[in-house]
């Protein structure tokens, strides 16, 4: 909001470009003027500034000035230069001087604590791996073992397995029995429906009767047995 | 070879024609290299609705199971070749499971709510989600944290 370079300029109506009359410099350019990425006006494309008229006694006073300036400022900088060097080479706060032999004993002594140090660093890793190690032997130990046992567990399983069908080979029906087996389990229907009471007593069979040769049983007796639960 | 049970529902029939479709898709099952464990009369009875197949509607049925073991790759072969029978009404495989093993946990179950593990596993659950209260009776005459 504050629009001091034009309020200065607009005030004044100085020539001196729009920040000669402002004290801080500044120009707002948000409000009332084009925005900053619009290019340079076709009327005013073209245009070259005038320069500013510089009479020849102001040119010579402002280069009498700036030479002061530089050969002030250039005089500091040669002194300090000069006493930076000057207490180098006087003082030996920041190094010390060794001689050739010291400069030996010092690197030897460095490279004995370094292997020192490095010894026991190694004793330490070897105790570590050895360790590590030993875990891993007994873990892979553990799991053949596991594995064995598995395997032991299985065949055992399979030759259960094998011989109880072995066993049960026997009642299996052939070509030769079928005849016989048929008649059997014609003879013999089977139910697999059943009823259990409060009691926990097993009542199988049903009540509907079958509808041929005279229903098995109409009323079974209630094959009662107590269920182990 | 895994073990298959057979079920069929047979047409009614005189005993003798009932022995021989037996024997038919028996001897179906040996022709394909299988083995026979049990055969189950399991009685004939009226089915449980009306029934139509091969062009003849069914009231009555005797129900049989057949208990046995072939190649996988058969089975379709048989119950192709049990469809075509015409005295079989309905011919269904399956597959025989091991008995699943599970132990009784009634008497767990039965007890009081604050007793049964699951409730107290669910009771833990919720006490962890829980914001944690601040003892005010615990020495410091001022609140801690941030209000």
């Amino acid at each position: 909001m504050l629009r001091a370079g034009c309020q200065v300029l607009t005030q004044t109506a100085l020539p001196a470009g729009k920040t000669g009359g402002n004290s801080f410099a500044l120009e707002f350019v948000r409000w009332r003027r084009k925005p900053r990425w619009l290019p340079v006006a076709k009327s005013k494309v073209f245009r070259v500034p005038e320069r500013k008229k510089q009479t020849e006694e102001e040119r010579t006073e402002l280069m009498r000035l700036h030479n002061q300036y530089k050969t002030q400022l250039r005089s500091v900088r040669q002194y300090l230069r000069e006493e930076v060097v000057r207490h180098e080479e006087t003082s030996t706060a920041d190094h010390i001087v060794l001689t050739p032999e010291q400069e030996e004993a010092e690197f030897q002594k460095c490279l004995d604590l370094n292997a020192a140090w490095n010894a026991r660093i190694a004793k330490e890793r070897e105790a570590r791996l050895a360790k590590e190690r030993e875990e891993k032997v007994a873990y892979v130990q553990e799991r053949l073992e596991a594995k064995q046992l598995r395997e032991e567990e299985r065949r055992e399983q399979a030759n259960q397995r094998v011989l109880r069908e072995i066993e049960l080979s026997k009642t299996y029906i052939t070509r030769e029995n079928l005849d016989a087996a048929i008649e059997a389990a014609l003879a013999n229907p089977v139910d697999h429906n059943f009823a259990i009471d409060l009691d926990g007593n097993l009542y199988r069979g049903r009540n509907t009767s079958q509808l041929t040769e005279a229903s098995p049983n109409p009323n079974p007796e209630p094959n009662q047995q107590a269920l182990s639960n | 070879m895994p073990t298959y049970e057979l079920a069929l529902v047979l047409r009614q029939l005189p005993r003798p024609e009932l022995i021989s479709v037996i024997r038919r898709t028996a001897e179906a099952i040996f022709d394909k290299g299988g083995i026979i464990r049990k055969l189950e009369n399991l009685g004939t009875r009226a089915l449980p609705h009306k029934v139509s197949e091969h062009g003849v509607v069914h009231r009555e049925g005797t129900h049989f199971t057949i208990a046995f073991d072939t190649a996988p790759t058969q089975i379709a072969d048989l119950k192709e070749e049990f469809g075509r029978d015409i005295d079989i009404i309905r011919r269904y495989v399956f597959k025989v499971q091991e008995p699943e093993e599970h132990k009784c946990t009634l008497h767990e179950e039965m007890l009081p709510p604050a007793y049964r593990k699951d409730v107290q596993e669910i009771v833990e659950a919720a006490k962890r989600t829980q914001k944690k209260k601040y003892n005010y009776n615990s020495g410091l005459d001022y609140y801690p944290f941030q209000k």
